[in-house]
């Protein structure tokens, strides 16, 4: 390669390189809860299930459910419910994610957002991917290859997000028949 | 113990050190959950005690209040050590910058650790279809039985923040006879429609060549098509950018070409040069386009154009340009239980005779002007959605066929002969079984037809893992 193609290129590197200079943002809890009730009031709530709760939770999500201590956000909206969003990190491959999952007042998926992602982002689905999940409710076919198609190369990150909203939903359901008279 | 295994334990034992302190800290913030969850029970049960058993009074309920709160505060630490660095309000501000951009200071930084490995075992049929002994030819499996570690693959990759990353991935094939950096490359991330990547990279065409990981794909042996037209693992060093827009992902990249030294009747896969103090006097430009806006769905193309002369002159001293031209097509669809996978590529060649000359090939050895084949491929898992919960969970058996024709002297210049071994069909059956998503054992019947006849039968088995 001549001298001045390699100039051009370095130049180019460096120009690029020194544009880079926003960083990416990641959407914070409170940023998250904003987007998915906008104009709702927001309480924010902390429930410590019971041994028989956490039983139950994994027996519905059929999988793990790591913590008794479920932080979640109750949106109202004209005094009646408007959903509940919860916020589960787990791990993907080797590193962790968080999502937070919209859960409607019929118990079904409202909204998925990725709050942070540290794999390399050619892990990650792209947005079409997980509007599949909306209005889906917890039943045997909530899984991957039944109504939940997978993606290639991104197959653990398509498990892990399917085991997570499993695991919202199971809570979520859980919590509800915890609070019925 | 051989160079090889020294190597290979030292990497390891590095990676474990290293793997121990990038984990080092999430370990302690497990401690910490778990330490503030014991804090947070002690807490109920004092409350509870006091709700029960305290008499009613300024003072009691003084000790409720002051417990409950002291609960609401663990519940939030917990959450925060939970979520992580997303937990942050993004109200606030750090070292000057604005809440948005200064969120890169509450990143923790990151060192990832990963890797892949095959074992294979091969038998390559002794007779061939017309019945005569497989000859000796060295682009081919001798006859026999062959066992393999065709690859132990170590990746690294390292976050400096959130902008800047390294992905690396270094390669012992065949039990070490080969090592190669199979690909190390920078990105610097701006914004989701537009990053830079410099560095050597993974070529973005067809299926393989950026997601080989062997359980990604059916099959012990890639596709031929995407191993002889598009020669995976092909890497090249340079530059370019990447990015998405909405269901659209694309990536365009500079980099140094092909070398058609290498060039063969057999394929281009000779003229690959990785990196390896390649040479850079012709350069070529490469592009992908993905559609992925249906769930399941993923149809897209590549294309690669540049020279692959690299100063190779004629005996009459002229420089050769050897305009390489490679177009694909894929297209793949994930419903339920099904995959199926469909791939076209050709490639056009400029300076075919000339470049004959220049390398010494006569009669029917002769590069392909014109390079052409396909693939089709049908899988089934018939586990589908039994794999319960768990990210490492979700058994797969996989029965698939797949099925490929394509020929690497589609077109040879006048004067020049064609080899009928270079047209070939493939019928591959097999079974996949992933017991957990990171580990498969494949296995499959490959039966090989060739215009020359001489195509021999092959069954393959492979043990494969991710980590």
């Amino acid at each position: 390669m001549c001298s001045r193609r390699r100039s051009s290129l370095l130049a180019f590197l460096l120009l690029l390189a020194a544009g880079a200079g926003d960083a990416k943002v990641f959407l914070s809890v409170d940023e998250a809860v904003k987007l998915a009730f906008p104009g709702c009031e927001i309480a924010k709530r902390n429930a410590f299930l019971t041994p028989e709760q956490v039983r139950r939770a994994r027996e519905l999500s059929q999988g793990e459910v790591p913590s008794a201590l479920i932080t979640y956000y109750v949106a109202i909206r004209g005094g009646q419910p408007a959903g509940t969003a919860y916020f589960d990190t787990h791990r993907v491959r080797t590193l962790p994610e968080t999502l937070m999952v919209v859960v409607d007042p019929q118990g079904r998926v409202g909204r998925i957002e990725v709050i942070s992602f540290r794999e390399p982002e050619e892990y990650m689905p792209r947005g079409p991917w997980y509007e599949q999940f909306r209005g889906k409710a917890l039943g045997p076919d909530l899984q991957l290859k039944r109504d939940i198609r997978p993606v290639t190369g991104a197959t653990l990150t398509a498990r892990a997000t399917t085991d997570a909203v499993r695991r919202v939903l199971a809570l979520h359901r859980v919590l509800a028949d915890g609070t019925k008279p | 113990m051989s160079s090889f295994w020294k190597g290979y334990v030292l990497m390891l034992v590095l990676a474990l050190v290293l793997a121990a302190a990038a984990f080092g800290q999430s370990g302690s913030t497990e401690d910490r959950v778990r330490e503030l969850e014991k804090q947070v029970e002690q807490l109920k049960a004092e409350v509870a005690a006091m709700k029960g058993g305290t008499p009613a009074g300024p003072a009691g309920e003084d000790r409720v209040a002051e417990l409950e709160r002291r609960l609401e505060v663990l519940a939030g630490e917990i959450e925060k050590l939970k979520i992580g660095e997303a937990a942050a309000a993004a109200d606030q501000s750090d070292y000057g910058l604005g809440p948005a951009a200064s969120k890169v200071y509450r990143t923790e930084r990151g060192l990832s650790i990963g890797g892949y490995g095959e074992l294979s075992y091969e038998h390559v049929g002794g007779e061939t279809e017309n019945h005569a002994a497989q000859g000796e030819d060295e682009e081919e499996a001798a006859p026999g039985d062959h066992l393999d570690v065709r690859r132990a693959v170590v990746y690294f990759g390292y976050k400096w923040n959130d902008r800047i990353l390294l992905n690396s991935e270094v390669e012992y094939e065949h039990a070490g006879e080969e090592v190669s950096v199979e690909f190390a490359y920078l990105d610097f991330l701006w914004r989701p429609q537009l990053n830079l990547r410099a560095g050597l990279l993974l070529m973005p065409v067809g299926f393989l060549n950026e997601l080989h990981e062997p359980t990604v794909f059916l099959g012990a042996d890639r596709p031929e098509v995407e191993t002889r037209i598009l020669p995976t693992t092909w890497s090249e060093a340079g530059f370019g950018l990447f990015g998405n827009a909405g269901p659209f992902t694309y990536r365009g990249y500079v980099v140094n070409g092909l070398d058609a030294r290498g060039f063969t009747d057999d394929g281009l896969r000779g003229g690959r040069q990785g990196g390896k103090e390649a040479n850079a006097e012709d350069l070529a430009g490469v592009g992908r386009l993905d559609y992925t806006g249906v769930p399941g769905l993923l149809i897209g193309g590549s294309a690669y154009v540049g020279n692959g002369g690299q100063g190779i002159e004629t005996p009459g001293g002229r420089k050769l340009s050897v305009g390489t031209r490679i177009l694909e097509g894929h297209l793949e669809w994930r419903w339920k239980g099904l995959e199926l996978r469909a791939l076209g590529a050709q490639a056009d060649l400029d300076d075919v005779a000339a470049l004959n000359a220049a390398l010494g090939l006569e009669g029917d050895e002769s590069v392909g002007e014109r390079l052409r084949g396909y693939y089709v491929q049908l899988g089934y898992d018939v586990l589908a959605g039994r794999g319960g919960g768990g990210n490492q969970g979700g058994a797969a058996l996989i029965p698939f066929v797949r099925w490929e024709s394509l020929n690497t002297q589609d077109a040879v210049p006048a004067g020049f002969q064609v080899n009928p071994d270079t047209d070939l069909d493939i019928l591959t059956l097999g079974l996949a079984y992933k017991p957990i998503e990171q580990i498969v054992l494949k296995v499959d019947y490959q039966n090989l037809d060739n215009q020359a006849k001489t195509g021999a039968d092959r069954f393959n088995v492979l043990l494969g893992y991710v980590f």
